[in-house]
């Protein structure tokens, strides 16, 4: 970034902006733990960052960024790993985390006003004052804010009974790349919803809440995922669950090393149901269980597995690295996918947490211990998406595209949607300055000829089966200090 | 794996579980919205406990280095360990913090200069006040009365002993009243090294704690008590490793006088019977509460006196938060420290209770400062002081 870049910026934002490549180290990356080749192929280490406090603050960087022509990647807190706050050509990175006030509660209306860098946990706490609470959360509560789970899309706690977080948002303020303010809600809202803020910068979102309830969560273990499908639709139907969620015994099994989970039935599936205590019937829960072969456990495991709902990483511990795969499918599947994946990551350390979603849905998290220090993490990784293509074979489809699966964004958004998007792309930002490389996939750095993450798609099914025989052995180790 | 890695400005001291814990960083960012100083560094993510173990493990790839401008950040630390008590993987990062900051005074990039200064005078005079030492045992009351040979001793600590007396004077008067027998060092009590190994000097460090297990071990000291939250802490968990590392004996029992006064109320040696009709929040030291998991004990001894209504902060116990004197924030950057401890006074006013009442000097300091300042109505007040009033009652 030239002197006179660095000047403009510095005028209109002051201390807010910072070209300390020591900070700017932080900025280069997500949650995902990415080989090295794969973050070649995009400029992924940005030359300026704006931590944005305030609406007009976001107005002056993309003001500046726009006369500049230089890139602006807006981010959250990072806690997805799909690239969507990965720069992809250098530019500045938008930091929304100090924009995360409460604007206003209605509380006859159940509504929240918050900003973007909200931290759900945090807002959760402030909800709870008032009698209210999100009605749905990620499992990274603790961290994530509101604006960037809008901006990647995806299903939580709570997704049972609310749906996505689509599903709760009413509306929003974006700052377009011209600087102006739009309030949207229904379809244009939309157009925002899961594209990466390549449209323009969330500034405020409406939340629907619901009344704060107590869960009384139930632990049922069940033999096999037949059993859990057959479990867990009929609990859909007969309880009146808040979540659901699965962990295999595989997962269980790490979780045990971890010292969790350790009164939970060696093999067993295990699941968790959060019911709200107002219609929680332990009779017909009971009924459920043993109709299904399961058996309840006791409360202490409930409680200590739907307290810990928010700690899936702590297997990370054991890797010192996960690979993740992550998918949507259908209830009516789960148990075929399920075997099929157990099967052909058999002799791997494999666990996986599903989440029983509104409308006959599961959405699944496949995790791998692997060691990305490992010269071989970089061919293992194409393993991550083995559990993918076999849920595509049962009905299932990608999470969310953002980054790494940009070339397969038309698909996981719907053509209409991707047309209207790309479109309105065009018209608001024809330069490519907001987010480039999100929804639709950069070009190879050096290699332009070849986008990024046809690359990756590509190379990850060629390296697919390989990377299915190269199997990591966990060096033995004591119990890491903690 | 877990080895040390050597980056490009040579080897480093974090290796085996530590160096492994780095790799397993979630990335999460858990420890973020929890930590302490990070909202002092502007809203740059590089401030946040993530970006540090990022960074750190760049250091140990040989992607960076250590530079003066990160070194100042890693000091912006209380080690109130909230990022610990939040992260996924548990790893141990005040221990890797500690380390770091112990590099960066090996590679001459560290401590920041009041860091110096403090082990300048430790140096000196045994204290990083720079009191004379004979003055050491100047809390003392007329009636306390050590006797020599007891296997107890009484661990004052520097803060206890020239700074905020209170607590470590009520304690010894409990024991006297207790007829309990107790050893106490006077001035040939050494600081505990706490605050010299909280800012990576381990050389002063080391000089401070062989001569203070030296000193134990010619007593014949069996068990020690002390009312300062920072030397029960680092007499429990750091001095076993330095006795070996030292090749020095020590296999005492240490407690911080809290679980000492719980011991005797359990057992009905000691019997609160004045009625003390105050309202009380109770602040939990970090050293004390998630550095040596003591949180019920003090609320204990608070239950246990007649009339006193507990009332807790929002932020309380595991989830507390930091007075803002820890970790050598209070030496080099006070007014980060200052606007800390407002913090939680003011949430500590929020509850209307009468009185703010805690188990640590440290901490204590801190907050006279911040009321004073703010100019709110809340009397501060050791857990120990009303137990005697009650008691004495």
């Amino acid at each position: 970034m030239n002197q006179k870049a660095r000047e403009r910026l510095e005028e209109s934002l002051g201390n807010k902006v910072s070209f300390d490549k020591q900070i700017l180290a932080a900025y280069d990356h997500d949650i995902g733990e990415m080989p090295a080749l794969v973050m070649s192929m995009v400029d992924n280490t940005p030359e300026a960052v704006v931590a944005a406090d305030t609406v007009d603050d976001v107005r002056n960087c993309l003001n500046a960024a726009r006369e500049l022509g230089i890139p602006v990647t807006p981010r959250g807190q990072a806690s997805s790993g799909y690239g969507g706050a990965i720069p992809t050509r250098g530019g500045i990175v938008l930091d929304m985390t100090g924009m995360n006030r409460v604007i206003s509660m209605d509380k006859d209306n159940l509504t929240v006003d918050v900003e973007p860098g909200a931290v759900w946990d945090e807002l959760s706490r402030q909800l709870n004052k008032s009698g209210m609470d999100n009605c749905i959360v990620p499992t990274s509560a603790p961290s994530s804010t509101v604006g960037g789970w809008f901006a990647m899309g995806g299903v939580g706690l709570g997704s049972l009974a609310y749906g996505s977080i689509r599903d709760v948002v009413q509306e929003i303020d974006v700052v377009a790349l011209e600087g102006e303010v739009a309030t949207l809600s229904g379809e244009e809202m939309d157009l925002h919803y899961q594209t990466c803020g390549i449209l323009g910068v969330v500034t405020r979102l409406r939340l629907t809440c619901r009344i704060a309830e107590e869960m009384r969560p139930f632990a049922v273990a069940l033999s096999d995922a037949a059993a859990v499908q057959a479990f867990s639709q009929a609990a859909c139907e007969e309880l009146t669950p808040y979540a659901i969620s699965v962990h295999s015994p595989g997962y269980v099994g790490m979780r045990k090393e971890m010292g969790e989970d350790e009164a939970v039935p060696g093999d067993s599936f295990l699941v968790i149901i959060a019911i709200p205590v107002g219609s929680s019937d332990e009779g017909a829960l009971r009924r459920v269980a043993v109709a299904h072969g399961g058996e309840v456990l006791a409360d202490e495991i409930a409680h200590h597995s739907w307290n810990d709902r928010f700690y899936p990483m702590r297997i990370k511990k054991l890797g010192p690295s996960i690979l993740v795969g992550e998918f949507y499918l259908p209830l009516d599947s789960f148990s075929s996918v399920v075997e099929e994946i157990q099967t052909d990551l058999q002799r791997d350390l494999l666990g996986m947490e599903i989440f029983v979603l509104k409308g006959g849905r599961v959405a699944v998290l496949v995790y791998i211990l692997d060691d990305a220090g490992s010269f071989f993490y970089q061919f293992r990784m194409a393993k991550a998406l083995r559990p993918v293509r076999a849920a595509e074979r049962g009905g299932g489809s990608l999470y969310t595209a953002g980054l790494w699966f940009a070339s397969r964004s038309r698909e996981i958004l719907g053509s209409k949607k991707y047309d209207a998007v790309t479109r309105r792309k065009k018209v608001v930002d024809p330069k490519g300055l907001l987010n480039p490389g999100k929804i639709v996939s950069p070009r190879v750095r050096f290699l332009p000829l070849f986008d990024v993450s046809t690359m990756v798609d590509l190379s990850s099914r060629l390296a697919s089966p390989l990377a299915k025989l190269l199997i990591y052995k966990r060096p033995h180790r004591e119990r890491v200090e903690s | 794996m877990g080895n040390n890695r050597a980056g490009s400005s040579g080897k480093t001291n974090i290796t085996g579980d530590l160096s492994y814990s780095v790799d397993t960083c979630a990335r999460c960012g858990f420890c973020k919205p929890v930590c302490t100083t990070y909202p002092f560094g502007n809203g740059f993510e590089a401030f946040s406990p993530r970006a540090k173990v990022h960074y750190i493990k760049q250091v140990l790839e040989g992607k960076q280095k250590l530079t003066p401008e990160w070194v100042d950040r890693l000091y912006q630390c209380t080690t109130c360990e909230r990022c610990v008590e939040n992260c996924q993987t548990e790893i141990s990062l005040v221990h890797l913090w500690e380390a770091l900051r112990a590099e960066t005074v090996r590679q001459g990039i560290g401590p920041m200069p009041m860091h110096a200064k403090m082990r300048e005078a430790v140096d000196e005079y045994n204290n990083p006040y720079g009191e004379p030492k004979e003055e050491r045992n100047k809390w003392m009351q007329p009636d306390h009365s050590p006797t020599e040979g007891a296997e107890l001793l009484v661990f004052g600590g520097c803060t206890g002993s020239y700074r905020m007396t209170a607590m470590l004077r009520t304690g010894v008067t409990i024991l006297q009243r207790m007829g309990i027998p107790y050893a106490y060092a006077g001035p040939n009590e050494m600081c505990c090294g706490s605050p010299i190994l909280r800012t990576g000097q381990l050389e002063s460090a080391s000089r401070l704690i062989g001569t203070n297990l030296d000193l134990f071990e010619e007593m014949g000291i069996k068990e020690i008590v002390s009312p300062c939250s920072g030397c029960s802490k680092t007499i429990k968990h750091d001095y076993p490793k330095w006795a070996e590392k030292l090749n020095k004996n020590w296999s005492g029992k240490v407690q911080h006088f809290s679980e000492l006064y719980v011991e005797l109320l359990r057992d009905g040696r000691i019997k609160p019977t004045r009625r003390i009709e105050k309202t009380v929040t109770y602040h939990d030291p970090c050293h004390l509460g998630r550095a040596q998991r003591i949180f019920d004990e003090p609320r204990e001894i608070l239950r246990a006196i007649p009339g006193l209504k507990l009332v807790e902060m929002e932020f309380n116990a595991e989830n507390a938060r930091c007075c803002g004197a820890g970790g050598g924030v209070k030496g080099h950057y006070p007014e980060m420290a200052a606007q800390i401890a407002d913090k939680r006074v003011l949430e500590a006013v929020e509850t209307g209770a009468d009185l703010l009442v805690t188990m640590c000097p440290f901490c204590q300091a801190s907050f006279t400062q911040s009321i004073d300042k703010l100019g709110v109505n809340i009397e501060l007040i050791g857990v120990e002081e009303l137990l005697l009033q009650s008691v004495e009652g």
